[in-house]
């Protein structure tokens, strides 16, 4: 059970890391800027 | 040994002799386009050249390009202003333009399944020549031919075809055809020969296929199919540059006098799009025809061999054919995009405007293929022991895939009377119309592209359990990475609303990102974790529902139904232009049908190419209840299975 917890919370980490820096960069790359709400 | 090496000698000088086809329009059109295809401006002028130079240079009009933006040496006639008359448009007691689009629509049906089943060949001869399972490669091999064959019958039929359109512009649409063949008649031999050099190949391709079976002749037979597959994309970018001219027409000055550059006048702004969008098209239809064939074989068939035999070719035309339709959405979102930045208004005219709700009805073929495709995997999976296991979460994925169908098909605006309109309050509808917009369309489509690729991952590992140390992990990682993915497609859909639109319109790039994503990296993670995987059972080829052949049925009818609608639309937004911008339509037809009126021609034409592939398949059927038992490779106890997995 323990390995189970300890095997999605890598993979919650790598995937959350993996998909912001996808918005994040892809927008970017547009010369957009991803975090437009929360700069406001 | 002697008659194995001329065999090999007469295969190579074969060989030779296609690339020598290949290249010869090039080397023929050299030197027109050297010097820019246009007329030679020195033609007929006096020896004595540099005399005259000053006087000469007063006679050299030029122009501007209207989308280059250069100048040129006008080397043509204007577009010709026609009018409303029969000697601009010689007419039968019928509508010129319906006839126009009947003969077109069949030659692009027939023309697309011929151009996308070699490339269909080619990889599975490719797989046949490098697997190891000498079976397997026979199969391979067998299914290869069968697919050519179908082609082989359909390939004069779009001869015949082409003639008839070419019949059909010469005598109702002269004036229009007239003009665009001289803006074009640098490269119109080009297409000609291109022609003759893709018919030459494909039949020394077709009839070579016993002589050169094994060894070194295998690989330059399956060379002669990448030289076929080349000759067949050169000749699908010429044509597709006729229709990008006249769409986005370039190369010409503003009175449509060509300007000496004829790759100017190929290479217009929406030329790329066009070729990658309509590659992706003939491919995800080619594969949707030939399943349909196999559908057909496969309910006609009278043993369990013959079953098997086609419910495997189904699978993989099947396969292919969705493999091209998942990236055509974003290739078609290029296009649009292109679109808008050539002509703003004529995006607001495709979207937003006169041709908008046609939009609507292809979201909804578009999800119907997703389903079709979707049904036709879960279906699948009954052949598989040991898939029991996936059918009791089928209910999410219906659920995830019917939520993001509904997303997609909602339309922004409703067509309504005046009346309703009133009542409304607009032309908004107060719920729904916040629904209908791109932001959350995208969402949409990208939820059901990412519930497909789920599905295909699983059918993949359907009868298999990893035995890889890491697969626990795996499994774990896999599960999270479509949650992550599917969050993130609808964070960014429900992002869109609440940010300004000049920003909102980049949302779409890591939405698609995301859908491919998951389906790279997790076709590559799951491929990983398969490899020396346990099988709980054989798949069980021919033991699959009839449920499913229908589905690859309905998939092969939709994707017709939906090329014939695109093929309207895109053509329909010209609205009253032959050449937009540059040479008027002046002929009685020149308006836009009624959605109705377009939706049952579109029908009509679809009838009317299945109606005559059946005859087609019909002969491929003849043609096989002819060949020799030893030539269908029998399917052993244990059912074939692709080498490569799924």
């Amino acid at each position: 059970m323990g390995q189970t917890i300890l095997y999605v919370v890598i993979s919650v980490v790598i995937c959350f890391v993996y998909f912001t820096a996808v918005d994040h960069f892809l927008m970017d790359m547009q010369g957009l800027d991803y975090w437009y709400l929360f700069r406001k | 040994m002697g008659h194995v090496t001329r065999k090999k000698a007469l295969s190579i000088m074969a060989l030779c002799a296609m690339v020598a086809l290949l290249l010869m329009p090039i080397v023929i059109s050299l030197p027109a386009l050297a010097s820019g295809g246009g007329e030679a401006p020195a033609a007929g002028a006096p020896t004595d050249a540099a005399k005259k130079d000053g006087e000469a240079d007063k006679k050299v009009e030029k122009g501007k390009d209207v989308y280059y933006k250069v100048e040129g040496i006008v080397s043509g006639a204007p577009a010709p202003k026609t009018t409303d008359s029969v000697k601009d448009y010689p007419r039968y007691n019928f509508e010129s333009r319906v006839l126009l689009w009947f003969a077109n629509q069949q030659h692009l049906y027939y023309g697309s399944f011929v151009l996308a089943v070699p490339i269909f060949c080619m990889v599975i001869e490719f797989m046949g020549v490098v697997t190891k399972d000498k079976a397997m490669a026979k199969k391979y091999d067998q299914l290869a031919y069968d697919f050519i064959k179908i082609s082989l019958t359909a390939y004069s039929l779009t001869a015949i075809l082409g003639g008839i359109l070419i019949f059909t512009f010469l005598t109702l649409y002269p004036a229009f055809f007239g003009y665009l063949s001289s803006i074009f008649r640098p490269v119109m031999h080009i297409y000609a020969l291109t022609f003759v050099a893709e018919s030459g190949t494909l039949y020394i391709y077709y009839y070579g296929w016993d002589k050169m079976k094994e060894g070194f002749l295998k690989w330059i037979h399956l060379s002669m199919s990448v030289i076929l597959n080349v000759i067949g994309t050169l000749l699908m970018f010429l044509a597709n540059s006729w229709i990008g001219f006249m769409m986005s027409p370039a190369g010409v000055d503003e009175q449509g006098r060509f300007l000496g550059n004829i790759w100017h006048v190929i290479h217009t702004a929406l030329w790329n799009p066009l070729n990658v969008h309509r590659i992706l098209g003939n491919m995800a239809f080619g594969g949707g025809v030939v399943a349909a064939y196999a559908a057909y074989r496969f309910l006609s068939a009278k043993n369990d061999e013959e079953r098997a035999h086609y419910d495997w070719m189904g699978y993989i035309a099947m396969a292919l054919g969705v493999a091209f339709l998942i990236p055509l959405p974003f290739a078609g979102y290029w296009l649009m995009r292109e679109v808008y930045a050539y002509r703003q208004q004529m995006g607001i005219t495709l979207m937003g405007g006169l041709l908008a709700w046609l939009f609507i009805i292809q979201a909804t073929m578009i999800g119907i293929l997703f389903l079709s495709s979707n049904y036709y995997l879960w279906q699948a999976l009954g052949r598989m022991r040991g898939a029991e296991k996936y059918q009791r979460y089928i209910k999410y994925l219906v659920f995830l895939l019917v939520c993001g169908f509904l997303v997609f098909i909602t339309p922004h605006t409703i067509v309504m009377s005046p009346a309703e309109l009133k009542a409304m309050g607009g032309q908004q509808h107060p719920v729904l119309g916040n629904y209908g917009v791109m932001s959350a369309k995208n969402g949409g489509i990208n939820v059901i592209i990412t519930t497909t690729v789920l599905s295909f991952v699983w059918y993949m590992r359907g009868n298999k359990v990893s035995t890889v140390s890491w697969s626990k992990f795996g499994n774990i990682f896999m599960g999270v990475f479509f949650g992550f993915a599917y969050v993130n497609i609808i964070w960014l859909a429900i992002y869109g609303y609440y940010i300004p639109a000049n920003v909102r319109v980049g949302l779409s790039v890591p939405q698609v990102a995301t859908t491919l994503s998951c389906l790279f990296f997790m076709f590559a993670l799951n491929s990983f974790m398969m490899k020396g995987a346990k099988q709980m059972g054989a798949i069980e080829w021919g033991k699959i529902s009839v449920r499913s052949q229908y589905a690859l049925i309905m998939l092969a009818t939709a994707f017709t139904w939906m090329m014939g609608l695109m093929g309207y639309i895109r053509s329909s937004v010209r609205l009253f232009w032959h050449v937009n911008e540059i040479m008027r339509d002046n002929s009685p037809w020149a308006y836009t049908h009624t959605v109705g009126f377009a939706a049952n021609m579109i029908s009509f034409n679809v009838l009317f190419f299945w109606v005559s592939i059946m005859f087609v398949f019909w002969l491929g059927a003849l043609g096989a209840k002819k060949a020799p038992v030893e030539a269908k490779v029998s399917v052993p106890g244990r059912a074939p299975e692709p080498a490569v997995g799924h």
